[in-house]
This record gives C-alpha cells, sequence and structure tokens, in this order.
C-alpha cells in the first residue's frame, strides 16, 4: 500500500517513512505543502499522511485544494494543532482522519488501514474472494485456510487487486500502487507476479484483459 | 476586608481628632472670653465703685458746708441718719461703704463693722476681711484730706458674673458635642463609602477579569490608587498570558520532537541493527531538538516577565567577545570562519544576561545556518547614538519574503536540515524591543549571506 507522508520536520519524517516501511508500506516523503499537493493530485497513493505546519503551503490549504480538485485519496491530518476549532476545520475541509502528535506507529498504522478500507467499501480489516482471505494487518493470505506465503509484491499486488475487486486495473495503476520513489520497475515485474500468485492461488482467481490489465472476480452473490 | 488589630479604623481616627480640635477650640474661646469679660467687668465696676465714692464726698462736703454754716445743730440727726442707711435691694449687702471725717468714723452702710476696710488713703485695693468674705475697696480722701471715703463691694459678685458669661459660652458646646459627633461620625462614613466600594469591587473580582476597575465615580483621592490597581491588574493579565501562551507554546511545540522520538524510538524496537543505529541517533537528536527548545522557550518566558530592575551600563565588545570566543570551538569543528571586529569597548544600557542571550542567538544562527567553509564577520562599534553590532555571513541568505517571517514565533526556512527551535529569533526581537534596539536584516553586500544589524540607544537616552 503506497502512503503519501508530508511532514517538514525532519527527525519525525525519518521515523515515520521507516516505521511504516516496518509495518510494510510504501512510503513517499514530501517535506512542503506544495509539493504534498502535487503528489496528491497524482492519485498514485491508497492514503495520505499530512501534516497542518507546512512550509510554501499549510496543510489545511493543501486538504482545502485536494478536495476541491475531485481528489478522493483518505487523508490522516497529523499535527500538533490540538485544540478543538483546529480539529473540526481539519475534518469538516475534508480530512478522513485527526490525529495529535505524538501518535503511535502501530496505531498509525491501523488507521492507515482502515481508511484504505472505508475509501474502498469494504467494511472488514480481512478481505476475502472466493476460498482467498488477505489480512492486511498481520500481512498473511489464506487459501482456504491454509496459510499461504508471499512475497511483499506479490502481497501488495493481490492486496491491490482484491480492495479493487470487481475492477479492472491496468499495469501502470498496479505499478503505481505497487512501488514508492527510488524503485526501479522492471517492465514484466506486474506479469511476474500475478504468474505467481496464480501459481499460489490457484490460475482463476485473476484474470487477464487482454490489452487492459487484470482484474479479480467477486464469487457470485457478492457485492 | 480584615485589619489588624493595631491599626485603628480611619473613622475613628478622624472623629477622635475632630473632636478634640473642636473641643480644644472651643475651650481656648472660653478662656479669651474669660481673660475679656473679667477685664471689662472690672473696669465698669471699679468705675462703679469711683462714682459712688465720689457721690459720697459731694455729699459729705454739703453737710461739712450746712454744719459749718448754716445750720450746726443738725450735725447730729444728720450723722445719726447715714450711720444707719438702710438696704434697699437684696444685693446691696455686697456693697459696703465707710466715711471717716479726721479718722472718726461718721458714716457706714448697715451691713458692715466699724473696722476700716483698708487701710489705704486713696485707689483700689482687694482684701481679705476677717469673716472670709474677698471685698474690692476704692478709697478716697476728701479735698482737705480730713475725709476718707472707703467704699466696697464683695468681689463674689464680678465672679458671678464671669461665670455667667463662662456658661453661655460652654453651654452650647455641651449641646453641640453630641450632635458633632453624629455629625462627623456620618459625613466620615459617608465620604469613607468610596473606599468602601473598592474594597468590595477588589474581593469580589476573580483573578482571570481582565477590565479594569471603573474610575469614573471614584473621588480625586481615590483614582491614584485605582489607577495604581488597574496598572497591576494589567501586568498581572500580561504576565498570566504569557505563562498561558507559555505552556500552550511548549505544549504545542513539544509534540513534534516527542512524536519523532517515539516513532523513531518504536522503529529501532522493530527493526534490525543498521536500522536501530540509525533510529537511535536520531532518537537522540530528537531529545537535544526538545532541550533546546524547551531552554528556548524558559528563554522567552523569563524575556516576557523580566522588569528593567536589573539594567546597567554593560560593554557590549567585551561581551561579544566573550560570546564568540565560547563558540570559536563550535566554529571550528564545523568548519566555518568566525571573525570579530570590535573596538576595546562600546556601551549601552541594558541588562547583560539578556544582551548575552541576543548576541548568542544571532551569533550561533549565522553558525548553523550557513555551509561548511562559510565566513561569519561579527563586528562592534560605539556610534555616536549609541552601541551597535553586526553580524554578517556568507551563507544562502534568505528571501523578503523569509526575512518578513523572522521573529514569527516558530518561523524556521524551508529546508534547513538544522533542528532549530523556530524561536531564536522571537527570542531576539523581543530582547531588542525591551531595550529599544532597533534591528535590520538585509542581504550581505559584502558576504552575499544575511547582514544583522542591532543599533542600542545611547546610554544616556536608553529607557530605563
Amino acid at each position: 500500500m503506497r502512503i503519501l507522508l508530508a511532514e517538514d520536520d525532519t527527525l519525525l519524517g525519518d521515523g515515520l517513512r521507516a516505521g511504516l516501511r516496518q509495518l510494510g508500506f510504501q512510503v513517499d516523503w514530501v517535506r512542503d505543502g506544495a509539493a504534498a499537493e502535487r503528489e496528491l493530485a497524482s492519485g498514485a497513493y491508497a492514503a495520505a499522511v499530512l501534516d497542518l505546519g507546512l512550509p510554501l503551503k499549510d496543510g489545511l490549504e493543501v486538504l482545502r485544494s485536494v478536495r476541491q480538485q475531485k481528489i478522493s485519496t483518505p487523508v490522516l491530518v497529523l499535527t500538533a494543532r490540538d485544540a478543538l476549532p483546529d480539529r473540526i476545520l481539519g475534518l469538516d475541509l475534508g480530512a478522513d482522519d485527526y490525529v495529535i502528535k505524538p501518535v503511535d506507529l502501530y496505531e498509525l498504522g491501523a488507521r492507515l488501514r482502515a481508511l484504505v478500507r472505508r475509501a474502498h467499501g469494504q467494511p472488514l480489516e480481512t478481505l476475502q474472494v472466493g476460498d482467498v482471505e488477505l489480512c492486511p494487518a498481520s500481512r498473511e493470505v489464506r487459501l482456504a485456510g491454509v496459510l499461504v506465503t508471499l512475497a511483499t509484491r506479490e502481497f501488495d499486488l493481490l492486496h491491490t487487486l482484491m480492495l479493487n475487486a470487481g475492477r479492472v486495473m491496468s499495469r501502470e495503476q498496479i505499478e503505481q500502487h505497487l512501488y514508492s520513489w527510488g524503485h526501479e520497475v522492471e517492465s514484466n515485474a506486474v506479469e511476474v507476479h500475478v504468474h505467481h500468485l496464480r501459481r499460489k492461488l490457484g490460475p482463476g482467481l485473476i484474470q487477464t484483459v487482454r490489452g487492459i490489465g487484470y482484474t479479480l472476480v467477486r464469487e457470485p452473490g457478492a457485492t | 476586608m480584615t485589619a489588624p488589630s493595631r491599626s485603628r479604623s480611619l473613622q475613628g481616627r478622624l472623629l477622635l481628632l475632630v473632636l478634640a480640635l473642636v473641643t480644644l477650640v472651643w475651650l481656648s474661646a472660653a478662656a479669651l472670653t474669660w481673660y475679656d469679660a473679667q477685664h471689662e467687668v472690672d473696669e465698669l465696676l471699679d468705675g462703679h465703685l469711683a462714682q459712688t465714692a465720689s457721690l459720697l464726698l459731694e455729699q459729705e462736703r454739703s453737710v461739712d458746708v450746712a454744719e459749718h454754716e448754716v445750720q450746726p445743730d443738725l450735725d447730729h440727726e444728720h450723722k445719726k441718719r447715714l450711720d444707719e442707711a438702710p438696704l434697699l435691694h437684696k444685693y446691696a449687702s455686697k456693697i459696703a461703704f465707710q466715711v471717716f471725717h479726721e479718722g472718726v468714723l461718721v458714716s457706714r452702710s448697715g451691713q458692715i463693722d466699724a473696722t476700716p476696710l483698708s487701710q489705704r488713703s486713696s485707689g483700689f485695693e482687694t482684701v481679705l476681711r476677717s469673716d472670709g468674705s474677698r471685698w474690692r475697696v476704692f478709697a478716697t480722701p476728701g479735698h482737705e484730706g480730713d475725709v476718707r471715703i472707703l467704699v466696697a463691694e464683695q468681689t463674689v459678685l464680678r465672679d458671678d458674673i464671669l461665670w455667667a458669661v463662662l456658661r453661655s459660652v460652654l453651654k452650647p458646646l455641651l449641646f453641640a458635642l453630641p450632635l458633632l459627633v453624629l455629625a462627623i461620625w456620618w459625613s466620615v462614613r459617608h465620604g469613607l463609602m468610596p473606599l468602601r466600594l473598592l474594597g468590595q469591587a477588589v474581593s469580589e473580582r476573580q483573578p482571570h477579569t481582565t477590565q479594569a476597575l471603573a474610575l469614573s465615580d471614584t473621588p480625586l483621592e481615590v483614582q491614584s490608587l485605582v489607577q495604581a490597581l488597574n496598572d497591576l491588574f494589567t501586568r498581572i493579565t500580561q504576565m498570566i498570558e504569557s505563562e498561558r501562551r507559555f505552556t500552550a507554546d511548549a505544549a504545542h511545540e513539544l509534540r513534534t520532537p516527542i512524536a519523532a522520538i517515539r516513532a523513531q524510538l518504536q522503529v529501532a524496537m522493530a527493526g534490525d541493527d543498521a536500522e536501530r543505529r540509525h533510529a537511535m541517533s536520531y532518537a537522540l537528536a530528537g531529545c537535544d531538538r526538545a532541550t533546546h527548545l524547551v531552554e528556548q522557550l524558559m528563554t522567552l518566558a523569563r524575556l516576557e516577565a523580566t522588569s528593567t530592575n536589573h539594567w546597567a551600563k554593560l560593554d557590549l565588545a567585551a561581551l561579544t567577545r566573550q560570546v564568540a570566543a565560547g563558540l570559536a570551538g563550535a566554529a571550528l569543528a564545523r568548519q566555518r570562519t568566525l571573525e570579530l571586529d570590535a573596538p576595546s569597548s562600546a556601551e549601552l544600557r541594558g541588562n547583560e544576561a539578556l544582551v548575552g542571550v541576543l548576541v548568542r542567538n544571532l551569533l550561533d544562527n549565522a553558525l548553523r545556518y550557513s555551509p561548511e567553509g562559510a565566513t561569519i564577520h561579527v563586528s562592534v562599534a560605539e556610534l555616536p547614538h549609541g552601541a551597535w553590532l553586526r553580524v554578517q555571513d556568507s551563507g544562502p541568505g534568505m528571501s523578503e519574503e523569509q526575512m518578513s517571517h523572522l521573529g514569527d514565533r516558530f518561523f524556521r526556512v524551508l529546508g534547513s536540515e538544522q533542528p532549530g527551535s523556530g524561536l531564536g529569533w522571537s527570542i531576539v526581537r523581543r530582547i531588542a524591543l525591551a531595550h529599544g534596539a532597533q534591528i535590520r536584516v538585509e542581504r550581505s553586500a559584502q558576504f552575499g549571506g544575511l547582514d544583522v544589524s542591532v543599533q542600542w540607544p545611547h546610554p544616556f537616552t536608553a529607557p530605563v
């Protein structure tokens, strides 16, 4: 899951990036409001952690601006501004969550997962398609109840497809969701990962839509 | 309000004072009156005595003439009539006369015996007689010296008159005193009402009330007190406000370093060796940041509560040399060149500790925000209008917009990797303001970086 982190403080930004990476997130870190707005507008992120006291453009301004552009990426505001009016303003301007510093890394991770889940209309933490179960928190995948070992990228790819079950995702979209900055993406990387997933979870799960991309078909009866 | 037992009430004190004064004035008036009346009564009654004596003398002469020239035979009867002069009024007993003819008593009033009232032959005398009565006597000799006439009056009579006069003076005082007590008590109480109301208003005040006490209906005498109280309230309000701001700022600004330390420690707990070492060193840096922040906040808080009590003349040149010497090691270690150009002395009036903080902050900022190999040039001068400090560096400088934000609390220049608190400039500005010093920030023409100059007022015109 690729996350945008907007934080101007070096020590905190570094800590959050490292911590979220440990929790399995792909993290891109920007240090000012203008960069945060630009990156959010790309739509490549599953969610964003936004500090409010950012240089160049205040976090609230960034929030207002991206919501006006109809960008619906879930935004978690992480700030030292703890006054009630600030919290209300933040939420009203389009923040999906408002967290006061300091925050526990695991809680931050859980909140981010919850935001992503909700944004995709999933009520449960554990995603299920057919007899494949995926738990983002523990990063475990089970096939008919049996634990299946997946590589990081394979898990992320499956997670993305399961979150977007029923929708066709292009190879570019998938790449955007899988790789944070600084990672060279091999041209056939997605195909390789899909191939591995099919081998581990059965060939019928991931469907290729020729010329467009991949999709995961929900089981009959599921919405 | 409870007053200590030793201090008497203002009301009681005023009451006592006014009453004592009134009584004193009245008594002196009575004494004066007594003295005056006594003088007048003596003059008047002495006049009467003399008049009576001359009347008797005239009569004695006509008797003599008749006796010697017309009716010598009548002498005996005449003598007898005079001898037994009747009492015509009850007060007449207090007045008496004796007429001696050639040493022999020829006539006297009835109530007095034959003993001569006085041995004097002429003039006034006051005598005490054997029966204990005190008499005022007027003696006069006849024309030929063969007659001696003594007219006397008991002094009790005079005393009665004087006492009557005195009574008429003192009686109103006796009646007036209780009324005066009441009147004074009431007016003092009424006059002190504003003080009581003020006391009530002050005691009913809530500690966080910021509004001043109303001055409009306070009497002039109390206005200075109300003014002083209002000034005090303002100062207390400012102090509370600065305390509140300090708490809020501290809570707010410490959140970020604490969040960083927490995140780094959690990363360290879950990470491998390399990750742990990195995270730990960052957590330590976070602690240093928090410490620095707290120190700066404390300085700022102290600054806001500082009065000009500890001001004295100080030497900016010596102070700057001292601060620069303290930072020279750090400058060398970070490969910056620190140059100082200062005269032997440059005097200004201020708080030495605060001016030291200002100089340290300016130098520290220049060191922090200039790149490796940069030059920081510090100069001190004693200009005709006051001491002057200038810090220039060859760092990247600042944009106009950034310069305008200098001194905003927690403003930090973007992209600086340096862990500043964003409070240094707030502190510098506040110290300068307290000293009436002017700060100018511009691009250094000579070094390319920032050029900061602080101009203090002359020591003789500095705010005290």
